[in-house]
């Protein structure tokens, strides 16, 4: 018998593609699937939660706010977006008052805007009034809209607060908070499942998700519309569109834009919504010159500003 | 003590077959060692550390199994098998085993 | 971002050394397996030639050798996808050649010159609690003959 052991050709197990090519087609391709499936996900959400219910908002919204009241005490809906800053409500019971009188007083306006914009009878507003010095409002799933001091402070007519409030108004009737959310979350989901999360981590990924999701932004587009919306609301409450000038101007003035590119920031700038607003009112100054309307501004009651900017 | 992995010893015969002898060890490596492999796996290649441990390791499951033969007055293992196994994370199982017998 | 910036700076340095490691590895495997083309292998049960046949041992080696980031990041991209996983193909090519010429090592050492019934044990070492592959380690070993087959 006769033993060899030949020698054997290379190459044969191991494959010549270059690592190189192979990377890039691999990571293109998958990249490409993944954006492809956030975009189709991201659209067909925001398509479909139109449709939900606003019942169905309004009992999410309850039973989000009832698992964190279990938890914590004070403010839920407090709690919900500021987890940090939940506990300072060292306030006296002359502050408490204040606050129980302009919430009254802020859902009394709201009342007359929503009715105003046509809001359906289905749809209700909750103003929830925050005495924090931070210049911003915003609404929430099931009507919730928040409002804070220090927006209320930079303004001085119930005019621009009008516009404020329609603006939140036309996001909760336009439907917009269900659709970022719906969207965030698919986002959240689509993005756990590539890094490969798995079952276990996957549904705490979503709670942790939640709060962030509740105050996540909407897209410009959702913003330029309500701006349309609350600008036709003041015009149907008023007969005229002053506050929306006053309020862009002041958040102009008070820096609120951040300085961003209006493309990286999802609230248009303000210097546009002012300029959109004007060809949208085809300048309501001259309206106002030329025929005999009523332009006067109503200003807000006193109580509403804060002890400190007085 | 001869030790093969084949069923036979070339010219020899056995006598008695003994049965199965076995030898074990579990080892698990040091941090030293967990960091450096750490750094190899952004650059790649051999992890000498790793190998070492492992050499000795299967060293003295099979000096195990020696003795489990010799103390049932076995002069050959035949037909020897390994068989790694990580029973937890950081930790390896080494077994070897093989049949004790009796050469002429 | 800095996330982003760190991962593509692993990428790159696991790319290059990674393919440098590898192609010296190459070069390395098909010198020493021409040193060592004397010491005859094969994967059959039985001595060689019986009554020729004078001596027999044990003989084994083994290595260990862990993929590049780059390579554990493709073959990431490849889970997706499906299909071959060339990048952990050459690896474990690489470690089961270098495993059976360090047993051939072992054998000369020894002064055997043939193996038969060669057996490969391929084993992952899993570093915390991923089941993704970090090295692979090949055992190859088998029994050593000093056998007259080619006086």
């Amino acid at each position: 018998m006769d033993f060899k052991n030949p020698k054997i050709p290379e190459g044969i197990n191991v494959s010549d593609e270059h690592p190189l090519k192979n990377f890039l087609y691999l990571f293109l391709g998958v990249v490409g699937v993944i954006f492809l499936v956030l975009l189709i996900l991201f659209f067909s959400i925001g398509f479909i939660a139109k449709w939900i219910p606003f019942e169905k908002e309004v009992e999410w919204a309850q039973s989000i706010g009832a698992s964190v009241e279990r938890n914590n005490k004070g403010d839920l809906l407090q709690d919900l977006v500021f987890p940090n800053e939940a506990e300072t409500s060292n306030n006296s019971i002359e502050d408490k008052l204040r606050a129980e009188k302009i919430t009254a007083y802020l859902q009394n306006l709201s009342d007359k805007l929503s009715v105003a914009q046509k809001l359906p009878d289905s749809m209700k507003i909750t103003i929830h009034y925050i005495d924090k010095p931070v210049i911003n409002a915003f609404a929430i799933i099931g009507g919730h809209v928040f409002i804070y001091q220090g927006l209320i402070d930079v303004i001085n007519s119930e005019n621009a607060l009008s516009m404020i409030l329609a603006h939140e108004i036309a996001h909760v009737k336009n439907r917009h908070p269900i659709v970022a959310l719906g969207r965030g979350l698919g986002l959240g989901v689509v993005l756990s499942l590539v890094t490969g999360v798995g079952v276990d981590g996957f549904s705490t990924s979503i709670a942790s998700h939640i709060n962030l999701l509740t105050s996540l932004a909407f897209s410009r587009e959702q913003e330029t519309q309500s701006d349309i919306d609350a600008y036709n609301t003041l015009l149907e409450y008023y007969g005229h569109g002053f506050g929306a000038i006053e309020l862009f101007s002041v958040l102009l003035n008070s820096n609120q834009s951040s300085g961003l590119p209006e493309l990286l920031n999802s609230h248009p700038l303000s210097e546009n919504r002012i300029e959109r607003l004007n060809k949208l009112g085809t300048s309501i100054v001259d309206k106002c010159t030329d025929t005999k309307l009523d332009c006067s501004v109503t200003p807000l009651p006193s109580f509403i500003k804060s002890p400190a900017s007085k | 003590m001869i030790v093969t992995n084949i069923e036979i010893i070339p010219g020899r015969r056995v006598i008695k077959h003994l049965g199965m002898v076995q030898g074990n060890t579990v080892r698990s490596k040091h941090v030293g060692r967990d960091l450096m492999a750490g750094f190899k796996n952004i650059f790649g290649g051999e992890l000498v550390g790793y190998t070492e441990l492992l050499t000795e390791s299967r060293e003295e499951a099979v000096d195990r199994m020696k003795q489990q033969a010799q103390a049932i007055g076995a002069n050959a293992i035949l037909n020897v098998r390994f068989s790694t196994s990580s029973v937890a994370a950081g930790a390896a199982e080494l077994f070897a085993y093989g049949t004790a017998v009796i050469l002429e | 971002m800095y996330d982003l910036i760190i991962l593509f700076t692993l990428l790159f340095l696991g790319y290059i050394f990674g393919q440098m490691a590898e192609k010296k590895h190459f070069r390395s495997l098909i010198k020493r397996e021409e040193e060592y083309r004397e010491i005859l292998t094969f994967a059959k049960r039985f001595p060689l030639n019986n009554n020729a046949d004078q001596k027999a041992e044990l003989v084994g080696g083994n290595v260990v050798i862990s993929v590049d980031y780059f390579k554990r990041f493709v073959a990431t991209l490849r889970n997706l996808v499906g299909g071959r996983v060339t990048t952990y193909e050459s690896l474990l090519e690489r470690a089961r050649r270098e495993a059976i010429l360090r047993m051939k090592e072992d054998a000369k050492q020894k002064g055997l010159n043939a193996i038969v019934n060669l057996k490969l044990e391929t084993s992952s070492i899993t570093k915390g609690s991923t089941s993704q592959v970090g090295a692979v380690e090949v055992y190859a070993y088998g029994t050593g003959l000093l056998s007259s087959h080619s006086l």
